[in-house]
């Protein structure tokens, strides 16, 4: 049962993440992926205030693991930076986007975390 | 009955699919890939201040499964909602940015910096080895 909630939360998120990222992609009409730096920034700073605001088992697996999680992805994150171009020698964008996104994603992590704790 | 046929055909292949098909096959894959992400995560055991491994599992893998799906769909004529169903949905959800970006928070914050940078290293150069691994072998034979 728990599963299939946080699954429906999960495809909340991914469709929020889809409509959201696919807008803010068009709007800039940049070449760097800003949809899902957008999202995946958003997201981290998200969870980040969730965690620190509850312990309930409950509100964590839905809203944390599911809608957020639904909200953010690591994978479109990594072929987007493949795709920036890796090899057969890195550009600078792809590694902008491979460095800059972590270190943005724990800060905004830690200060959601420490806004509400 | 014909008629029924048609129209169900016409659906399809319309505008109204069009609009409501893409979100829909991002809702399903969603729920497909967020319920994977759930199971793997109990299955793999975890304690607290210790290495992410779980995690790490599922966004390594989404990873390469990402490269190999769009390799292999560059080279063969694939439905529409497809690409919202499996890449953008399940492997969209099935893979996380901020629990990973919450654990590596989460470590430092304990005093396990060498575990977070361990963990952020293995999942940006193993998650872009994964993805490139991925893309490699699905454009094998083209």
């Amino acid at each position: 049962m728990t599963l299939l909630v946080t699954a429906a939360a999960g495809s909340i998120g991914a469709l929020a993440r889809y409509l959201l990222s696919g807008t803010v992609q068009r709007r800039t009409g940049s070449q760097m992926p800003i949809g899902t730096a957008v999202v995946n920034l958003t997201g981290a700073l998200a969870l980040g205030l969730v965690v620190g605001a509850t312990a309930l088992p409950s509100v964590l697996t839905l809203a944390g693991v599911g809608f957020i999680g639904g909200f953010t992805t690591f994978s479109t994150w990594m072929v987007e930076t493949m795709r920036l171009g890796f090899l057969p020698r890195p550009t600078l964008r792809s590694m902008l986007n491979l460095v800059v996104m972590p270190t943005l994603g724990v800060m905004l992590a830690g200060v959601g975390y420490y806004l509400t704790s | 009955m014909s008629d029924f046929v048609t129209q169900r055909r016409s659906f399809l292949a319309g505008p109204r699919f069009a609009r409501w098909g893409g979100p829909s096959a991002v809702l399903g894959g969603g729920f497909l890939g967020l319920a994977a992400r759930v199971i793997v995560v109990a299955v793999v055991p975890a304690t607290p201040g210790d290495f992410p491994l779980a995690t790490l599992i599922v966004n390594l893998s989404g990873s390469l499964l990402l490269g190999l799906y769009l390799a292999r769909r560059e080279r063969a004529v694939a439905a529409r909602w497809s690409l919202q169903f499996w890449a953008i949905g399940a492997l969209g959800s099935f893979t996380t940015f901020s629990t990973f970006s919450l654990e590596v928070f989460q470590l430092i914050d304990v005093g396990r910096a060498g575990i977070a940078a361990g963990y952020v290293v293995a999942s940006t150069l193993g998650g872009l080895a994964a993805a490139v691994l991925g893309s490699r072998v699905g454009s094998i034979g083209r």
